[in-house]
């Protein structure tokens, strides 16, 4: 089994891209809808990596990713913020919320795969069928 | 003096009725001034004429004078060695004398007692005299004929009488009579004199007036016009630098005007005007953010689902959900063609709409304005190759980093250097940055079909290209011209085209090295 993604995404076509794409690539993938739901998965499922939308219901990916980075416990998952191309300077307020990445919208499968592959821990590599 | 001309507005008359009040005060004055210096002239002429009045009196008054010296010389003359002819002549002159006397008619009120008493004098001196000759004469008759010792005495008697008379009575008449004529002759003297006196201070007061009147007639003159110039001026000028105000598109001062003429109707109307024009302008503004909000929203909202199109069509086209025909994928890559020029014109009516709602905001970072190039030249390398373009570069390594928004930067420069690539069919494009000034000048230069002068300007305008068939064949959205213009101004810079038909283009700008973030009118 590969590496274990959360992608937190309250759209439904976003979600089902992403599981798609990932799971196509060997990795395992579990899904939040919510900020709420996506700090709840953290904890619960201690993912290798965090794909996080910002603009979600509820909390906001930036207040999801400060409560994620919060708990010593999961401090160390790397989260890649997923920011809408609309709105500008998201790149600095992802990094300042503790994101240690950042893809803009849109994005296309192609490109995410080569972030995702960035910021997952060296010696787990995917198991691409 | 400020209080003047706003006294002046201040008064409820129409600017004709004020002027024409000026010019009737000046007038006025004038008239006056006229009237004054006629009088002063008219009492000038009746001084002169007493002047010569006097002078003939004073010559009259002395030839009475010395008529009367002479007479009563003559009398006492007479009387002493008294015969017939002698006394007969004296009588004669005396009689001419009284006659003389009459005809002094230029006599002054004051001087008519002091007159009254030489004639009185003189008539009372003729009749003691008559009756002192009368005396002689008749003593001299008698004395003449011899014929009467008595009447003899008695002749000689008379004359002594007659002698008598002359000791007593005629000596201090005539005395008196010198006396009162030398009065005459000083009084008339002393009224020349004061009459010169009165003349020369006349003069000096009229003189003071004159000048006087003068004056004050040109400070009149002069208060008025600057007064109601300067109460037609003022609000003049105000109301031009309001105009200029309202042109420069600022409807929220009032331009205040005291008068209450017609300026101040004038000003009234302006304000008027200025309110309305800014009552349309906030509704113009107003209407404008609306529209450019709504395109911000709609855009956000059809990105949405496009990407998601987008992101399935990449997914399938990948074999994700199995092996796809050819026939299919051909199709499909149409789709992602199509799918990916209508998410380019979504975020640029995204910017251009932000831009247009001023919510378009740089982010400012260091960045390298040499590896945005080669980032870029690197990214659109394959589309030269594909249309065998050649793509040069002229990039020194030692440029400075800059301070601005990187990813807009970017975006310019894709915009410019992607645009050289699909207009020129062969040939070369160039892409030069170089520093000057604390600016760099960055150039990309085609050897495309070129833009006639004529449309150069409107190329930067949205949706605008030179030749608009060529927008849908190009894959160019007709914006992004304009969005690179105005990112480039944003940062304080400049964005122009040079180029001639048939030769190509050359697509400049300045950029500050250190930029900071203008805001877009």
């Amino acid at each position: 089994m590969g590496a274990r993604i959360l992608v937190v995404e309250d759209h439904e076509d976003n979600r089902r891209i992403l599981r798609d794409l990932l799971t196509s690539r060997g990795y395992e993938i579990i899904e939040a809808a919510t900020g709420l739901d996506g700090v709840t998965m953290a904890e619960a499922h201690r993912p290798d990596l965090i794909l996080m939308d910002i603009q979600l219901p509820g909390i906001d990916g930036y207040e999801a990713t400060r409560r994620i980075k919060a708990n010593p416990a999961l401090s160390q998952i790397p989260i890649i913020a997923v920011t809408s191309y609309a709105l500008g300077g998201d790149d600095v307020r992802a990094r300042e919320a503790g994101c240690d990445g950042y893809v803009a919208k849109p994005f296309s499968p192609r490109q995410m795969l080569v972030k995702v592959r960035e910021y997952l821990p060296q010696g787990r590599p995917d198991n691409a069928p | 003096m400020s209080w003047l001309p706003r006294l002046v507005a201040r008064l409820p008359a129409g600017v004709h009725a004020k002027l024409l009040a000026a010019f009737l005060a000046i007038a006025v004055l004038l008239i006056t001034v006229s009237i004054v210096g006629l009088q002063a002239l008219s009492r000038a002429n009746h001084r002169a004429e007493d002047l010569a009045k006097l002078h003939r009196k004073i010559a009259a008054y002395r030839q009475l004078q010395h008529d009367t010296t002479s007479q009563l010389y003559s009398v006492a003359s007479a009387l002493l060695a008294p015969d017939d002819r002698t006394l007969d002549a004296m009588l004669r002159q005396l009689n001419q004398f009284g006659y003389d006397l009459d005809r002094l008619q230029f006599v002054e009120q004051d001087e008519q007692d002091l007159f009254a008493q030489v004639r009185s004098d003189y008539e009372e001196f003729i009749k003691v005299v008559t009756h002192a000759i009368e005396r002689i004469r008749s003593g001299a008759r008698t004395d003449a004929g011899g014929r009467e010792v008595i009447g003899r005495r008695a002749a000689l008697l008379a004359a002594g009488q007659g002698r008598e008379l002359q000791l007593t009575r005629i000596t201090a008449l005539a005395d008196r009579l010198e006396r009162l004529t030398n009065q005459l002759v000083n009084k008339a003297e002393a009224d020349m004199v004061a009459s010169i006196d009165d003349g020369q201070e006349a003069y000096r007061t009229s003189q003071r007036a004159g000048i006087a009147f003068a004056l004050g007639s040109i400070a009149l003159a002069l208060m008025l016009g600057y007064a109601i110039s300067w109460s037609v001026i003022g609000p003049v000028k105000r109301m031009d630098a309001r105009l200029r105000e309202i042109a420069a598109g600022d409807f929220s001062q009032r331009v205040v005007v005291e008068n209450r003429d017609e300026l101040g109707t004038l000003a009234a109307n302006l304000n008027r005007m200025s309110d309305e024009l800014g009552h349309l302008y906030r509704q113009l503004e107003t209407a404008s953010r609306h529209k450019s909000e709504f395109l911000a929203n709609m855009s956000h909202e059809l990105r949405t689902p496009l990407n998601a199109i987008l992101g399935y069509t990449e997914l399938i086209t990948d074999n994700i959900y199995g092996e796809v025909p050819a026939k299919i994928r051909d199709v499909l890559e149409r789709v992602q063609t199509s799918g990916r020029h209508l998410l380019r014109l979504i975020n640029d009516v995204l910017d251009l709409a932000k831009i247009e709602a001023g919510q378009f905001t740089l982010s400012m970072e260091q960045y390298s304005v040499g590896d945005v190039a080669q980032s870029v030249v690197a990214a659109v390398e394959p589309l030269a190759a594909e249309k065998k373009v050649a793509l040069t570069t002229a990039i020194p390594s030692d440029l400075p980093r800059g301070t601005g928004d990187e990813r807009r930067i970017t975006q310019v420069f894709l915009n410019l250097v992607g645009n050289a690539i699909k207009f020129t069919e062969a040939g070369e494009v160039k892409v030069q940055v170089a520093e000057v000034d604390s600016m760099f000048h960055v150039s990309v230069a085609d050897t495309g079909p070129g833009i006639p002068e004529a449309d150069q300007q409107r190329i930067f305008e949205e949706f605008q290209q030179a030749d608009s068939s060529s927008t849908r064949s190009k894959g160019g959205t007709g914006l992004g011209l304009s969005i690179a213009k105005r990112i480039i101004e944003m940062h304080g810079g400049r964005l122009w085209v040079q180029s001639t038909v048939g030769k190509g283009s050359t697509f400049s700008f300045v950029l500050p090295i250190r930029a900071s973030a203008h805001t877009e009118e």
